[in-house]
């Protein structure tokens, strides 16, 4: 039945990200603000894909965090709180906008219109209506009563959306009133249309960058913009033009804010310093702080008496702001201040609030066994995690991350047979069958270290990672087309925490469905799993099947400096690379010296012999198996040979010889 | 023939410099690409200076490519006549010794043949120079970027660790692509060394103009985004290629065959591409070692003909202030204003012309 669905016409790939089951701080970069000024409560999105609820009435804020709102799987542009406060917008680079109850913290629908990163959003507050743009240079109009009354049935929504920009969108704006939309783009023009009636409205040309921050007076008379060029402008609507430009960022401009009465702006940089600067006479300008990395968003605080900010690193600060009179007031000073280049010096040096962020794991070396990965966090403390079993294992403190990679290292290849991501801040681990094949590798159950499992006749079985991980991914995802009996669930190793979100995706695109582990048992999680799953996943979870074994083919030769030469025939063979060099032994032990007649494992798939039974000496004290020279460990497997001794693209050669002893 | 000299010897008159010698190059069968670009070469002074102190210097070498081109440029300087023609015999057999591609009587593209000749010529020099200690390594390749190709020289280490060669302080300049994040909106950049600039052409412009497009920013979005290290993320950005450090002789390679999916082969593109005696680069970057440097046109390479395939190549130099045009074994002098003659044509219809290939510009401190 999965096998045959069309959902699997564009190729499919699956991560899971590896975390804990609540990340209570922010991991990356904050990317947007909202503050509830009914109850105070601070909505925060970020770089990793998660919108945090925050009480910013808390003395200590320690102990202000609420609750995560999670369901987009990439960074969190942009958020808008409506209808009072009930419900919350949020757009993502998954090409997602998505509806939440902001009271309840739950996801109520999926708005997949966008073809790329959805990067702004807008909020017509008298009007109930939200826009949304990004980098397909589409903006759309969406009404959110609307929106927040779709249902599983009724989910079609219609909405307008405004053409004319042929450039990627970075910042958008609408008045309260929902009389004009504007537009920034890398066309560095700002575009502005009626949200009403869906026509253009004028184009204002002035700055040479994009545009990634802009506001609308609430009659719609004005706009100001901030760019990357790094000025902000302010524009008349009624004369088409720029009727002011303000330079006080030394690099671009990336958030605005103005207050209630449209007299001052304050303004947030890549150059790290928030600008309180009164728009009509720009001289009176305020440094307000200076962060410690890019400004990204700026938000008022309860009273107004503040600000709270964001930059690329995970903090969320509160900032008091000056009195606007006090910046008239300062107004000589401010002015030689900028002409003579003195020093700015901030009027806060200290923030008043600040919720910490957390680290983000920004480097990362799988091992070559192909199952750790050592990791460094922007705080520079290195840990292990286990891939396989989708977790952290140990916390190594800052200690050097090349000292640890290379004590770790064990000298084996295995394949690989996952990606790893970090544009979140937590590793998500990628599962497909492109340019990297997630069942190219097979280990020796116990040298994985995976316990004994069903042993027949004593023999090590062979595990394949991907599948096993796939398996245990799906663990609880019940399936109604499998008799009971067979109804055989995970892998008989080990689980996944049950936390673990899970994410069926196009390669290179867009999301399809995502759930977390234990949530696969869920009726509706359920179905959507046998939409979204692809057929080489429902192979291996449903069916049970058996990946496909890799192949190496080799050469064995006699050694020159054998006695008894008595076979010159280069021998092609083709094995399991999984096989051990001592398997080769006793193939050239039984096969070609003809000692003993016994089934080896070289030559066929099945590993049924573990040492041949004729004889009691090993056949690896007997021969000799050399490559390059080197003579080759017996428990080597032959992918490992062939990756650090041999070193070649050609066919793998082995040389073999006798033993003196034994000769 | 006889005739011809004698004219072009008439038409110079009494200003024929001392020590300079005019000589056509005997075509052996569709050989023009080579005797075109060879002429253009010999009238590049700094590039004919070194070659002719390299047959001096190194007199019982085993015969290169370089060796055989040294003999040419030798046997030329050195004619009791001021004009005549030679036939470049030995070099010409070398070359079809040296490349497959060339080891026939079919015609070939000139600046494939002035790519090959100074990418080889350099190879030979450092294989010289490190006498087999370090290997020499491989031919130029050529990268398709920007819509314009730059042709990449050696690129391995050991070249970068070595002092550059005489090929290299000729023709060698510096282009740096430059990288910005929309988002972060940092900027990367990555040096690459070039021999020649290759630029589209487009109809009635210049190769000021050229240049522009050449440098033009490019925006790397939907599939095809920026994977930005400061982002750990794919994001846009924009990207441009600008000069970085001006070669002493600037060869710029006009990109008149274009490849038509729908006629299955190359057209020539004739359009007429103003290409001015004196040149200078805006599309440097901002670290540029010498932006301000000025060039005059030595040479330029002419295709004509309507295609690839048929046609035929000539060169016109300057030497000494006038302006000569070498047609395989013919020498003539030609007015400064016929060079008017070679931008291309004005209307789109395909037919033949004869049109601005390949030009070098001569930086104007060179000339010492």
């Amino acid at each position: 039945m999965l096998k045959n669905n069309p959902n699997t016409r564009k190729k499919m790939q699956v991560s899971f990200v590896v975390r804990d089951a609540e990340e209570k701080r922010h991991k990356r970069g904050v990317n947007s603000l909202q503050l509830d000024h009914n109850n105070g409560r601070l909505f925060s999105c970020g770089r990793d894909a998660i919108i945090r609820i925050w009480n910013t009435n808390q003395v200590n804020m320690d102990n202000s965090y609420i609750q995560s709102l999670e369901h987009h799987n990439d960074w969190v542009n942009d958020i808008v709180l409506c209808c009072g406060g009930r419900n919350l917008i949020s757009a993502s680079c998954d090409t997602t906008v998505k509806v939440w109850n902001a009271h309840k913290g739950f996801c109520m629908s999926t708005l997949r219109t966008h073809r790329d990163y959805v990067q702004a959003l807008a909020y017509a507050k008298d009007r109930e209506q939200v826009a949304s743009a990004g980098l397909d240079k589409q903006i759309f109009l969406w009404d959110v009563n609307t929106l927040t009354a779709l249902t599983a049935s009724n989910n079609t929504v219609t909405t307008s959306s405004l053409t004319g920009s042929k450039h990627s969108i970075y910042g958008l704006a609408i008045n309260n009133s929902g009389t004009i939309i504007a537009s920034g783009s890398t066309e560095a023009v700002i575009r502005c249309w009626d949200p009403r009636t869906c026509n253009r409205l004028i184009k204002l040309k002035g700055h040479t960058e994009n545009i990634k921050s802009l506001v609308i007076s609430s009659d719609g008379s004005h706009i100001l913009s901030g760019s990357s060029d790094g000025t902000i402008k302010l524009w008349s609507v009624g004369q088409q033009r720029c009727i002011q430009t303000i330079q006080v960022h030394t690099e671009g401009v990336w958030c605005l804010l103005v207050n209630e009465t449209f007299t001052h702006v304050i303004s947030g940089s890549r150059d790290k310093k928030v600008f309180m600067t009164e728009i009509r006479n720009p001289y009176n300008s305020v440094l307000v702080c200076e962060e410690k990395a890019p400004v990204l968003k700026m938000c008022y605080n309860i009273d107004y008496s503040g600000i709270w900010t964001t930059t690329w690193n995970s903090d969320i600060k509160m900032w008091k702001l000056p009195k606007a009179d006090k910046i008239s007031n300062q107004k000589n000073s401010s002015n030689l201040s900028l002409n003579e280049q003195q020093p700015v010096v901030p009027v806060n040096t200290n923030e008043e609030k600040l919720i910490k962020g957390g680290a983000a794991v920004e480097k990362y070396v799988v091992l070559n066994d192909k199952r750790f990965m050592v990791t460094r966090d922007t705080d520079q403390n290195v840990a292990i995690y286990d891939v396989l079993k989708a977790v952290k294992v140990e916390s190594l403190g800052k200690i050097d991350f090349d000292e640890v990679v290379k004590s770790r290292n064990k000298m084996v290849y295995v394949p690989n047979w996952f990606t790893v991501d970090l544009k979140t801040g937590m590793p998500t681990i990628v599962l497909g069958q492109d340019e990297v094949d997630c069942f190219a590798a097979w280990v020796s159950a116990t040298e994985a270290g995976l316990g004994v499992g069903q042993t027949e006749n004593g023999s090590d079985p062979k595990v394949n990672y991907g599948s096993l991980l796939l398996q245990a991914l799906l663990e609880y995802w019940p399936q109604p087309m499998v008799e009971i009996d067979n109804d055989i669930r995970g892998n008989e190793y080990f689980k996944v925490p049950k936390h673990t979100p899970i994410l069926f995706s196009e390669v290179g695109g867009r999301t399809g469905c995502r759930l977390l582990v234990r949530d696969a048992a869920g009726d509706t999680e359920s179905q959507l799993l046998h939409e979204a799953v692809p057929s080489w996943v429902a192979d291996v979870v449903i069916d049970r099947n058996i990946p496909r074994f890799i192949k190496i083919p080799f050469f064995l030769l006699p050694h020159p400096l054998m006695v008894k030469q008595d076979r010159m025939k280069k021998d092609r063979l083709i094995a399991n690379e999984f096989i051990q060099c001592r398997k080769v032994c006793e193939h050239v032990l039984d096969k070609i010296l003809m000692e003993n007649p016994a089934p080896t494992g070289v030559n066929s798939s099945q590993n049924n012999s573990d040492t041949s039974e004729g004889s009691q000496i090993p056949a690896e004290d007997k021969i000799e198996l050399l490559c390059n020279e080197i003579v080759c460990d017996p428990s080597m497997d032959l992918r490992t040979v062939k990756h650090f001794i041999w070193k070649q693209s050609s066919d793998l050669t082995f040389y073999y010889k006798t033993k003196p002893n034994f000769s | 023939m006889g005739t011809n000299i004698s004219q072009l010897e008439r038409d110079i008159g009494s200003d024929f410099p001392a020590n300079e010698h005019y000589f056509g190059l005997v075509n052996f069968g569709n050989t023009c690409y080579s005797n075109s670009v060879l002429q253009a070469l010999y009238f590049c002074k700094p590039f004919r200076d070194k070659v002719l102190e390299y047959k001096l210097k190194n007199k019982r070498n085993k015969e290169t490519l370089l060796t055989c081109l040294a003999d040419l440029f030798y046997s030329i300087a050195t004619q009791k006549k001021k004009v005549g023609s030679i036939a470049p015999k030995k070099f010409i057999a070398r070359l079809r010794k040296e490349k497959e591609e060339f080891d026939n009587y079919m015609q070939q593209d000139a600046h494939e043949f002035l790519n090959f000749l100074i990418n080889h010529i350099n190879e030979i020099i450092l294989a010289e120079r490190n006498q087999g200690k370090v290997k020499a390594s491989t031919a130029g390749v050529s990268i398709t970027e920007n819509g314009s190709t730059l042709t990449n020289n050696n690129n391995s280490p050991n070249t970068a660790t070595t002092e550059p060669t005489w090929v290299h302080e000729i023709f060698q300049g510096v282009l740096t692509s430059e990288t910005r994040c929309l988002n972060c909106e940092t900027i990367s950049s990555k040096d690459e060394n070039f021999f020649d600039l290759q630029v589209d052409v487009d109809q009635n412009t210049s190769i000021t103009h050229c240049l522009r497009c050449f440098s033009n920013t490019e925006t790397l979005c939907s599939d095809n985004k920026f994977k930005c290290d400061n982002c750990c993320s794919y994001q846009e950005a924009q990207k441009r290629m600008r000069v970085k450090k001006l070669p002493m002789i600037l060869a710029l390679h006009l990109k008149r065959f274009k490849y038509m999916e729908q006629y299955n082969r190359h057209i020539k593109v004739s359009h007429r591409v103003v290409f001015p005696l004196e040149l200078r680069l805006f599309n440097t970057s901002d670290d540029a070692v010498n932006p301000d440097r000025m060039y005059d046109l030595t040479a330029v390479v002419i295709h004509c003909g309507s295609n690839t395939n048929r046609g035929h190549y000539i060169s016109i130099v300057k030497s000494h202030g006038f302006w000569l045009l070498f047609d395989d074994d013919m020498v003539d002098k030609i007015d400064a204003s016929a060079i008017e003659d070679f931008y291309g044509l004005t209307s789109d219809i395909q037919k033949s012309s004869e049109t601005g290939y390949l030009l070098f510009y001569q930086s104007r401190d060179a000339e010492k």
